[in-house]
């Protein structure tokens, strides 16, 4: 079957079998690695993409079934090479470690953000309880999301 | 390959939906496939067969988002936790839906997952059954044919959750003056399964308990009330002790079935605290 | 240097740069071994014991050969029956582990053959089809029958016992009779996975004709791996080449050779070179790669009634798997670390790591530390409760201090630890909340732990070696073995090398863990990056510096003594008067009268000496780490629940390279501290683990954290690069015993086996509650 996506502004034709999950579209067939597995479970989040301004596991997500949609990954956060102010902030809070789950951290806190830049900890703790980060950066995380937001208001006004 | 080959259909109304529900042999619904993906995924690396045919209830417009007025609310199969969890709807005794809705799984998930799945899916320990109950709410259907019915949500869980068609939405009575506490208690060592999920409501005219409604969920069985528990409540006036004493009137075969010491105990520790809020904060 | 530089990043020791790899991993452009994917690229899969103990009888793999899309398949008979094992210098009898066993398996889940196909698909097809039989034999799971004569016999070990490891001291039974206070008690330390988001992964490709082997892969160590390969292999070093990736966390499970890397290889020979992609499935993480060590501690202290720790006695029983992995150094940490800690002269203690037909035990995050440390730290403050004396000032009269040598011969040189005591006792405000907060059922607790860098238990050597290569323009190259697995260690020895070599951070990329192309380094474990990869990348900066000096000092006539680089500039070290730029001097190296590469070389071994394992003596790291870590706690009586308030973690870390990476650090170990507390539980049921995935095994997530406060006290190391010491997994020691003990001052009861779990705390209540009416 053929379906459309959108992927980080650009149309994508594709023919699909139909049990193909969005995450190996992404990975597989689009080369778009940056979008990580670490379970095959909804457990992790390192799948995380944005659909509709919602953060998504794309590992349940099937592919078939979003025909027409427009997802964001990771790769389509930075301008150029300017960072997205998510993408800036978890560089210069220290937040990034071993790194994997940083793509889906990344894009369940950009979701949050843009809905609202000035979240309290609480909100921001229930943004992200479904990315594991097993390093354990949570601190640093936190501050990242929370400077994030800071610039992202102050762009908007 | 993570799943079986399959094949999508996604109707566009709901008449189509149910008439296809019917027709497709060897058919799952996929609404917001929180659980069937990871179901279809685990059946497959342990070998078994998953579904043919995959229901997709996507497109269908007619089946997402809540309305109210004056006498109650209606909340749709598609809806997902997160818009329940944001809708300006949930006012009176709508609340508890939101203290519901934050405590089910993870972000993601409730960005997903649906309303008609978390009510309808037959996995016991889920979230929306107890509340639903608690609300008195009634559950709609649509037979292929177009024909609509309808049952409380107390007597669907009591019949296993079962349903030959397809799940549209419910509505909820408006109730200002219900008092209403949910309690989930989460089981330490997992995310998502909780160990045990209860419900209390009440409405207060005069100070009294009355209209009571006990609904329970060990997790190890449907949603249930407990009719001797309401029974002895109702007719009560307001006292700090009443919850104590409440806990002489349990239907103990609810709690303590395929119930360890820690759940029981976590039952009795709950049923007790939300009788006692409702007391001592009205 | 075309690039734009940074004045900020001159001087970069003590400062938080943002790491040297930030922009690759945030906008998922970094590639990890998951990532890596070729053309023609083949699926391997590994397959694997139903069986927890039984003989191989045979084994016919032809159906699975003749599927179309198979294009290899493997079993022991294609390899040459050579043994590894991780600790094989010092303990010869512990290289039990065959890549593909031959005679028997040993837990679910032992591999025994591998396939590579066109797809999953095919490869799972193709292992359905291989024909095994087995012959099931009797099998133990349990540590203390697995030691019964009875027991069926795992491998050649009598009463199943992998390693014994004695530690004798002094005379404790005729001390312990001296002593005013004896006190004993058991505990139960649970097994926890290193559970990595990135799995184990590897893509092997064999060159038959160049007779080059490499594996692209997710590890912490890629020279042991590399030794590994060589040798079950028959291979040279030189012809094996093992590229480490950037890795999806490690925590002590990616540190050897597993048998998948072994048959990635292989099946890339048998299939004629195609490369060949293996990846663990999260269930696989779970059960065939490395666990904790379960452990029943025992220990029995004597004291005088002023507090003061006469004599230790104990036995450490550890449940080892199927294998021996790296059992024997697990086993002497979960000891020795004591000596670190406590000033003893007399104890006596045996440690037994036992074979089981569990999934194999290894070095997770903490090496038996974070066991002995529930152990150690729970047991001292029962004693203190005991007698009636405050846990600080318990420990405070025990503590090991600066500049002493230990029973076992340790050389402790810098030692913080009394002053990670007290500022970790004045941040938290101990004495106002000490037995003072029973009425809300809040508690306090402390525990205090210390650390090694390094430990030579696997090499005679512990060596890393590093080059800095300084380029024509300016740009700096570091290439270290040293593995940075997400702890930041590519941006520490980047600042480190560009410290010494005196110019900005901005100049430096570093390349790590390639064997083929960066010198020797052991890996990421035991600490010991920072400190000894650290001295390597310092060394190597120094050398590159002195040969630019040279030239310099040629050219000019002056004394190399007399010059210094700092900050960019050539200087003259008496006065610190600048001579010229560094980008000058770099020319002058590379103008027509000199024409010299500089290439600097920096080889480090620490000073240590070798431990008898008859008893335990020896100076097993080249410097210590120290920490105290105190818990504040509120109890919920109905519901079981412990809330953690707040955890002060006071850390000698010698000297903070990235300030921001060695909190990173503290903050990640503490909260998988609060994992192992609390909630990291593997269960198992006669050898299959029932919560192989994430939905049953909890992890830390974002929700539930502590306040976390770290106190950094640099005390300056004399042996480590610019002062550092390390920072890898010590903060994950002493959290169960502080939270353990704070629990006790805010309840009264007492919890001596892990997890910590609301059902234990309502029945320890009610315990003590039946305790009482029966004494009233």
């Amino acid at each position: 079957m053929h379906i459309q996506l959108t992927i980080n502004k650009k149309l994508y034709d594709l023919q699909l079998k139909g049990h193909e999950t969005l995450l190996e579209v992404l990975r597989d067939q689009l080369s778009l690695t940056g979008t990580k597995s670490a379970c095959q479970e909804s457990e992790c989040g390192t799948c995380t993409v944005i659909i509709n301004g919602k953060a998504v596991l794309s590992c349940i997500s099937l592919a078939a079934n979003l025909d027409g949609a427009e997802i964001r990954t990771i790769e389509g956060l930075a301008d150029g090479d300017v960072l997205h102010p998510v993408q800036k902030a978890f560089v210069e809070q220290g937040s990034v470690q071993c790194g994997f789950c940083i793509p889906g951290m990344i894009m369940s806190a950009t979701a949050l953000l843009e809905k609202n830049p000035t979240p309290t900890q609480t909100e921001v703790e229930y943004a992200l309880d479904g990315n594991i980060c097993r390093c354990a950066g949570y601190p640093k995380i936190f501050d990242a999301v929370h400077a994030a937001g800071k610039e992202m208001k102050e762009q908007q006004g | 390959m993570l799943l079986n080959p399959l094949t999508l259909h996604s109707p566009k109304t709901v008449s189509e939906a149910a008439k296809l529900y019917k027709e497709l042999e060897d058919v799952k619904v996929l609404a917001g496939g929180t659980f069937l993906l990871n179901s279809l995924k685990l059946l497959k690396t342990k070998g078994t067969k998953t579904s043919k045919n995959i229901l997709s209830l996507a497109q269908v417009d007619e089946l997402k988002g809540m309305r109210a007025d004056a006498h109650g609310l209606t909340i749709k199969a598609m809806t997902s936790i997160t818009e329940i969890f944001e809708s300006p709807l949930l006012v009176d005794n709508f609340q508890i839906i939101r203290t519901v809705c934050r405590n089910i799984s993870t972000t993601p998930i409730r960005n997903m997952a649906s309303f008609g799945g978390n009510l309808t899916c037959r996995y016991t320990w889920t979230e929306m059954p107890v509340v639903m109950i608690a609300l008195n709410a009634t559950m709609y259907f649509m037979s292929p044919q177009g024909a609509v019915s309808q049952i409380s949500a107390e007597d669907f869980f009591k019949n296993n959750a079962r349903s030959e068609h397809l799940f549209t939405h419910v509505v909820i009575p408006r109730e200002t003056q219900a008092r209403l506490v949910y309690r989930r208690v989460r089981k330490m060592s997992e995310v998502d399964q909780p160990l045990l999920t209860l419900c209390v409501k009440t409405t207060l005219p005069e100070k009294q308990w009355t209209k009571t409604r006990i609904v329970i969920n060990t997790g190890s069985a449907f949603a249930q009330r407990d009719y001797q528990l309401e029974e002895f409540l109702n007719g009560k006036d307001l006292s700090s002790t009443l919850g104590q004493e409440a806990l002489d009137h349990l239907t103990t075969t609810i709690y303590d079935t395929r119930s360890n010491e820690y759940k029981q105990h976590m039952f009795r520790v709950c049923l007790r605290q939300a009788i006692e809020g409702i007391c001592t904060s009205n | 240097m075309k690039t734009k530089m940074t004045q900020e990043y001159v001087d970069p020791v003590g400062k938080s740069v943002p790491r040297i790899d930030g922009r690759g991993i945030v906008t998922g452009q970094t590639k990890y071994a998951f990532d890596v994917s070729f053309p023609n690229m083949l699926v391997g899969k590994m397959l694997r014991s139903p069986h927890a103990h039984a003989k191989i009888i045979s084994i016919d793999t032809s159906k699975a050969e003749a599927l179309p899309g198979v294009k290899a398949v493997i079993t022991a008979r294609d390899t040459h029956l050579i043994k590894f094992g991780s600790n094989e210098y010092f303990f010869p009898h512990t290289v039990d582990q065959m890549a593909l066993e031959v005679d028997k398996v040993r837990y679910i889940g032992d591999e025994i053959g591998a396939v590579a196909a066109v797809d999953e698909e095919t490869a799972n097809e193709a292992l359905k089809l291989i024909d095994v039989q087995y012959e099931i034999l009797p099998a133990v799971f349990d540590i203390e029958e697995a030691i019964k004569p009875t027991a069926p016999m795992i491998h050649d070990s009598l009463n199943n016992l992998a390693v014994i490891l004695p530690v004798n001291f002094g005379n404790p039974e005729r001390v312990m009779k001296e002593a005013d206070y004896v006190r004993e008690d058991k505990f139960w330390c649970p097994v926890a996975h290193p559970a990595p988001l990135e799995p184990h992964v590897c893509v092997g490709q064999w060159e038959t004709f160049a007779n080059k082997i490499t594996l692209w892969s997710s590890s912490q160590a890629p020279f042991k791996c590399r030794e590994a390969l060589a040798k079950t292999l028959k291979m040279d070093l030189n012809d094996v080449r093992v590229i480490k990736m950037a890795v999806g966390g490690g925590f002590g499970g990616k540190l050897e050779m597993l048998p998948m890397d072994f048959a990635a290889c292989l099946l890339s020979k048998k299939s004629g070179g195609l490369p060949v992609k293996i990846c663990y499935t999260r269930e696989e993480e779970f059960i065939a790669s490395r666990r904790k060590h379960g452990m029943i501690y025992k220990i029995k202290t004597g004291v005088k009634k002023d507090g003061t720790i006469l004599a230790i006695t104990g036995e450490v029983l550890a449940d080892g798997g199927a294998y021996c992995s790296y059992g024997p150094t697990v086993l002497a940490a979960s000891m020795m670390r004591i000596f670190m800690v406590y000033k003893i002269q007399h104890f006596r203690m045996s440690g037994y790591r036992i074979y089981t037909n569990n999934p194999i035990s290894g070095a997770m995050r903490g090496f038996g530390g974070v066991q002995s440390g529930f152990a150690v730290e729970s047991h001292m403050d029962m004693i203190a409760n005991d007698l009636g004396m405050d846990p600080i000032e318990f420990r405070l009269k025990n503590i090991t201090t600066p500049n002493m040598v230990t029973v076992n011969k340790m050389l402790l040189t810098t030692n913080g630890l009394r002053e990670c005591i007290e500022k970790a006792k004045d941040a938290s405000g101990w004495d106002k909340k000490r037995g003072q907060q029973k009425n809300i059922c809040r508690g306090i607790g402390i525990g205090i732990a210390a650390d090694v860098m390094g430990s030579k238990m696997y090499k005679s050597h512990e060596s890393a070696g590093a080059i800095v290569k300084v380029e024509e323009d300016g740009s700096v190259y570091l290439f270290t073995g040293a593995a940075d697995t997400g702890q930041g260690s590519n941006t520490a020895l980047s600042q480190i090398a560009a410290q010494e070599l005196g110019v900005s951070y901005s100049r430096i990329k570093c390349k790590s863990g390639d064997t083929e192309i960066t010198p020797f380094d052991t890996g990421s474990f035991a600490s010991r990056v920072t400190f000894i990869s650290g001295n390597a990348a310092l060394l190597g900066g120094r050398d590159a510096k002195l040969q630019i000096l040279e030239i310099v000092a040629k050219e000019h006539n002056l004394n190399i003594a007399d010059l210094d680089i700092k900050a960019e500039k050539v200087i003259f070290r008496k006065d610190g008067k600048v001579l010229m730029s560094f980008d000058k001097a770099l020319e002058l190296c590379y103008s027509f009268n000199y024409g010299k590469q500089i290439i600097g070389r920096g080889s480090y071994n620490p000073k240590t000496t070798p431990i008898d394992f008859r008893t335990g003596e020896g100076n097993v790291s080249g410097s210590y780490g120290f920490e105290a870590q105190i818990a504040e706690v509120e109890v919920n009586k109905e519901t079981g629940e412990v809330k953690v308030l707040d955890i002060w973690d006071a850390h000698d870390i010698g000297k903070a390279i990235n300030p921001q990476s060695v909190e990173s650090q503290i903050e990640g170990s503490l909260a998988m501290g609060l994992g192992y507390t609390f909630y990291e539980d593997m269960k198992f049921k006669n050898g299959r683990v029932l919560n192989a995935n994430f939905a049953n095994y909890r992890v830390a997530r974002s929700i539930g954290l502590p306040k976390m406060h770290t106190i950094l006290i640099e005390t300056n190391d004399p042996e480590g690069p610019f002062g550092a010491k390390g920072m890898g997994e010590a903060s994950l020691l002493p959290t169960s015993a502080a939270i353990a003990n704070a629990v006790e001052d805010a309840i009264g009861v007492r919890i001596k086996d892990l997890p910590i779990t609301p059902d234990k705390i309502i029945k320890a209540l009610k315990e003590k509650q039946a305790q009482t009416t029966a004494k009233a």
